[in-house]
């Protein structure tokens, strides 16, 4: 029996072997991650980074899927930071965060400058001195204004926290796991 | 040494292995030298057999149980002279009863047991000292105050 013949169309124009198709992702705007039950003012417990095993203070979602959280800074020294819902514990334990107001910051709150690039572009032997007069004005401005709204967003919290028993202590000790925690039967 | 605890009809028993594990219930027949009937209407125990190597014997008994009676008349027992109440007060219940408070403390819960134990145990310690000093030392010291939790 013949085989069914596949007839393949031929067009006009083949690319030529050397040249190389790269993929493009079709999505254009980032599509945030479902949040698995994550509610503003939940503290969490942060798993990787410089801050692991750090109690922090939820305070929402971006539009990147990234979670905004905080220390607060006064607390345990955690600023206002992004991070990664699958690096985190979330706890029972919520504050009252509706005194807060953290709409003004967005994911290019934390976008870097051109002064950081520099610096960081210079690497380990760079020295502060590198960058213009008016980079370091600006770059001490930035700061400034990050300060500024480190301590806007945490006054709320802070007072909030205070008004429950031993949960500032709480929030400034870190998550640790001794030889005896069996943290699968953990409740959190 | 006297044996006391027997299995007859009115034996407050506890179902150490099975889906029911933990629960009381009291014996309402005996079947044979291996099974009982028992059953727990107020503790979630249905009417059911089961091994004697299946349940654990307590000290107390079901006052107003007759032998076969059924599940209406047992709870009406159990309303005139509740055993079950007696035997929360036992330590070995009040020990099963921590074991399931701390399985279900959470993260803040636990960080609190343990700032209150250490506080407990300064205050304990500065009271021993105390003592030791004014009795020159062949005091004991008594567990006193601190807030205890657990």
């Amino acid at each position: 029996m013949p085989a069914k013949k596949r007839t393949v169309r031929i067009g006009n124009w083949y690319k030529s072997d050397d040249e190389k198709v790269h993929f493009i992702r079709k999505r254009k705007a980032p599509r945030p991650s479902k949040l698995r039950k994550i509610v503003p003012g939940q503290v969490l417990i942060l798993l990787s980074g410089r801050f692991q095993g750090k109690r922090v203070v939820f305070l929402k979602q971006l539009k990147s899927g990234l979670l905004l959280v905080t220390g607060p800074f006064k607390i345990n020294g955690v600023p206002l930071k992004r991070v990664n819902s699958a690096y985190v514990i979330p706890t029972s334990t919520k504050v009252d965060v509706s005194g807060v107001n953290a709409t003004q910051i967005e994911d290019d709150y934390f976008k870097r400058t051109q002064a950081q690039r520099r610096k960081n572009e210079q690497g380990f032997w760079a020295k502060r001195g590198e960058l213009t007069a008016e980079q370091q004005a600006t770059e001490k401005t930035r700061l400034e204004g990050k300060r500024n709204t480190q301590k806007s967003v945490d006054a709320a919290l802070i007072t909030a926290i205070k008004k429950t028993q031993l949960l500032k202590q709480y929030l400034g000790a870190r998550f640790t796991i001794g030889k005896t925690t069996r943290p699968h039967e953990l409740v959190f | 040494m006297v044996l006391t605890k027997f299995v007859e009809v009115g034996r407050v028993v506890k179902i150490n292995y099975g889906p029911q594990e933990g629960r009381l219930a009291t014996i309402v027949e005996i079947l044979n030298d291996k099974r009982v009937l028992i059953d727990g209407p107020t503790t979630g125990v249905q009417r059911q057999v089961i091994p004697i190597r299946r349940l654990t014997l307590t000290k107390f008994n079901l006052k107003g149980a007759t032998r076969g009676a059924r599940t209406g008349v047992i709870t009406k027992a159990i309303k005139k002279s509740d055993p079950f109440a007696q035997y929360a007060q036992t330590l070995a219940a009040k020990k099963v009863a921590k074991k399931v408070l701390r399985a279900k403390l959470n993260d803040f819960d636990r960080f609190r047991v343990m700032i209150l134990r250490k506080r407990r145990s300064a205050l304990l310690s500065t009271q021993l000292k105390t003592l030791k000093k004014s009795t020159g030392g062949k005091a004991q010291a008594q567990a006193k105050g601190g807030n205890k939790k657990k």
